[in-house]
């Protein structure tokens, strides 16, 4: 069963401390919300996690093994996706070239047309199998970031962070993202969402991370974080005014 | 006919015409009315060695993203590699105990030679080794052609790991400027290391059949026309192995974006070292073959105008594809020949060999602004996905099962909503072509 652990990290840009001390554990398929006001560090911790970014201390395992140290497709192989906060589709190859690359990766023998299936599975779970040669870049905004949540379902982690999966999404195809979230984590991945979209994240995630200017104010269950004062008066309340 | 089968027919009818061309030469007699000078058949290939430089070029920038400006420095590296083996090596079957004598297998010596200059001659430590310490009767053998080109490749290869190691990190002009200043370096040193390189005057190379190959001479342009010709089909082959497999998707993807394609399992530092090894060894060669056929190489070849020629046979044949850059080459080598003859409208008089690199020029500028992709790849993208948007089209307006009970169970379908929807995908696969 999937273990993520991170120990008591760090992050600082010059003399700016982004994160501080911030210390979780990930068990199982759990489904989780990350929030925090503009600058509060999630997108830092997110790339922490992945690897893009070295903490400054502190340590990151996932199954026993330390990952912080390894390279961003090391990390992704040993079963952490992510998506980024500003979508990220490779806008001149097509739309099925973009999910073959995940799946080939993670495989070192492998061809093309062993998942080329797997492909059109996702596409057609993605409602987007009738885009499968158009190049990305012909792609609405919102159908990269499904192609984005595709490539993730061929690379087929344990883990999946969402950055912002929410924002700027025709309602139509945020049933389909929330379809995707809630079916995949039934599956067994487990979910980081960050998300601005309160009443979305607080419906969906079962455990609520909450940062604020670098610090891990609250962890747990999302009804109770709500609640919690410090929650409250550090973003919460900003919102409610 | 569907595209893949009509590209293979015009690439297997294109391979057949190459091979029948030399029949057409004078020196053969020619064909018909068609008779090829020798001028003409160096021209091919010219155009050939041209072609392999701009289509592994476009496979560094066109599919990695890439944008080397030392593509002509590891061409040079391949030239001079080959040029200074002819030049420095021997292996003779006694020790010269005059240059510096490295003991290979059985009785063979591999000899360095030191090369003195007194006055306007050259003498080399070997030459006077004849006369005072050899035994007689050694042999004295001079480095095969074709080991001392595979040689280059090596030396190619090795410059190629070492820079693709080093500019990993650098993006766009960055990894520009430090291509340039590396391809710079390198042709001062050339120009300065006037004992070893022989500088600007140029190192001379042995021909590439110094005793004829078949029948024909040293100086014939028959057997060059061949081995060029050969060298651009298995680097063509190579590179469409290349581009269709494993290796082509994840470049491509590390041109789109690097952070996402290591996000996505792919290794990053590897591809892009790997493409730099694989690019610059096709350089070198191009370059060794090239340097053994004029018989010369000067460090004129690594100045910033040669890299520039290249890089615009690339960009106006069409840079994301190997064919289209291959093909731009040849046209353009040509095509800069052709445009030499002289033009006199009245009492105007237009000397071409200077006018011809201003109407070229024009041509890039047409083509960067105008078409961006080159004035072929558009051609080609037509024939191979001109039935994309229709496909699109169609899948869409097929019924789909399962899209229909998820609509029915969570909202009612919304009709105007979705038919904006599709016209939105039509309109994207529109300007996409």
């Amino acid at each position: 069963m999937l273990n993520l652990t991170a120990n008591n990290i760090f992050k600082n840009f010059g003399g700016l401390e982004v994160l501080k001390d911030v210390s979780f554990t990930v068990e199982g398929p759990e489904l989780i919300g990350l929030i925090g006001p503009n600058g509060a560090g999630k997108t830092t911790l997110t790339n922490i996690l992945d690897g893009a970014l070295k903490p400054s201390s502190g340590t990151v395992y996932m199954n026993g093994e330390r990952i912080d140290t390894r390279p961003p497709y090391g990390v992704a192989r040993a079963g952490l996706g992510r998506t980024f906060q500003v979508t990220r589709a490779f806008r001149r190859m097509t739309v099925l070239e973009n999910l073959l690359i995940p799946a080939m990766a993670m495989r070192a023998t492998a061809r093309q047309r062993d998942f080329e299936k797997k492909a059109q599975d996702v596409l057609e779970f993605l409602t987007i199998a009738h885009l499968r040669n158009e190049y990305a870049r012909a792609l609405s905004g919102g159908q990269q970031k499904l192609l984005e949540l595709g490539r993730l379902l061929m690379l087929d982690p344990q883990m999946i962070i969402l950055d912002e999966p929410f924002a700027g999404v025709h309602p139509r195809l945020m049933e389909v993202i929330y379809r995707y979230i809630t079916e995949t984590n039934a599956q067994g991945k487990a979910f980081i969402i960050i998300s601005h979209d309160m009443d979305t994240i607080f419906t969906l995630s079962r455990r609520l991370l909450v940062l604020n200017y670098g610090d891990l104010i609250a962890d747990g269950d999302p009804a109770v974080v709500r609640e919690d004062p410090l929650v409250k008066a550090a973003y919460l309340g900003e919102d409610e005014e | 006919m569907n595209p893949t089968a009509l590209f293979r027919v015009a690439g297997a009818a294109a391979v057949v015409i190459l091979l029948l061309i030399p029949l057409a030469s004078s020196e053969l007699g020619g064909l018909g009315p068609l008779v090829l000078s020798g001028y003409v058949m160096h021209l091919a290939i010219t155009a050939f060695f041209y072609a392999i430089l701009a289509s592994s070029w476009s496979l560094l920038a066109g599919y990695a993203g890439q944008f080397s400006f030392g593509h002509m420095a590891f061409m040079a590296i391949g030239g001079y590699t080959s040029g200074l083996i002819g030049k420095f090596i021997r292996f003779t079957t006694a020790p010269s105990e005059l240059c510096t004598d490295i003991p290979l297998f059985g009785s063979w010596w591999l000899v360095v030679l030191n090369i003195r200059r007194v006055g306007t001659i050259d003498e080399s430590c070997l030459d006077m080794a004849k006369t005072e310490t050899l035994p007689a009767g050694t042999l004295i053998v001079f480095p095969p052609v074709w080991a001392s080109i595979a040689m280059g490749l090596v030396m190619g290869a090795t410059f190629g790991l070492l820079v693709g190691w080093l500019v990993l990190r650098l993006r766009s002009t960055y990894l520009a400027l430090f291509t340039i200043g590396f391809s710079e370096i390198l042709r001062a040193s050339i120009s300065a290391e006037i004992p070893i390189t022989e500088g600007q005057s140029g190192l001379e190379l042995v021909p590439l059949f110094p005793a004829g190959l078949l029948g024909f001479s040293s100086t014939s342009k028959i057997p060059p026309y061949y081995a060029m010709l050969l060298l651009f089909l298995v680097a063509m082959a190579m590179m469409t192995w290349l581009a269709g497999s494993r290796f082509g998707l994840f470049i491509r993807a590390i041109r789109e974006d690097e952070e996402a394609a290591a996000a996505l399992g792919v290794n990053i530092v590897r591809y892009k070292v790997l493409v730099f090894v694989i690019t610059s060894t096709l350089a070198a060669a191009a370059g060794a073959l090239q340097g053994h056929y004029i018989g010369i190489i000067t460090p004129n070849t690594l100045i910033i105008l040669q890299m520039s020629l290249v890089i615009a046979m690339a960009v106006i044949g069409g840079l994301e594809n190997i064919y289209t850059a291959s093909v731009g080459a040849i046209v353009i080598t040509f095509m800069l020949e052709l445009l030499r003859t002289n033009i006199t409208i009245g009492p105007l008089h237009i000397d071409m060999t200077l006018w011809r690199l201003v109407f070229f020029g024009l041509l890039l500028m047409l083509t960067l602004r105008f078409q961006r992709n080159g004035l072929l790849y558009p051609i080609l993208e037509r024939i191979s996905r001109g039935g994309v948007a229709a496909e699109t089209v169609s899948i869409r307006a097929a019924p789909d099962e399962d899209e229909v009970d998820v609509e029915d169970e969570e909202h009612p379908p919304s009709g105007p909503d979705e038919n904006a929807d599709a016209e939105a995908v039509n309109d994207h696969a529109e300007s996409d072509r």
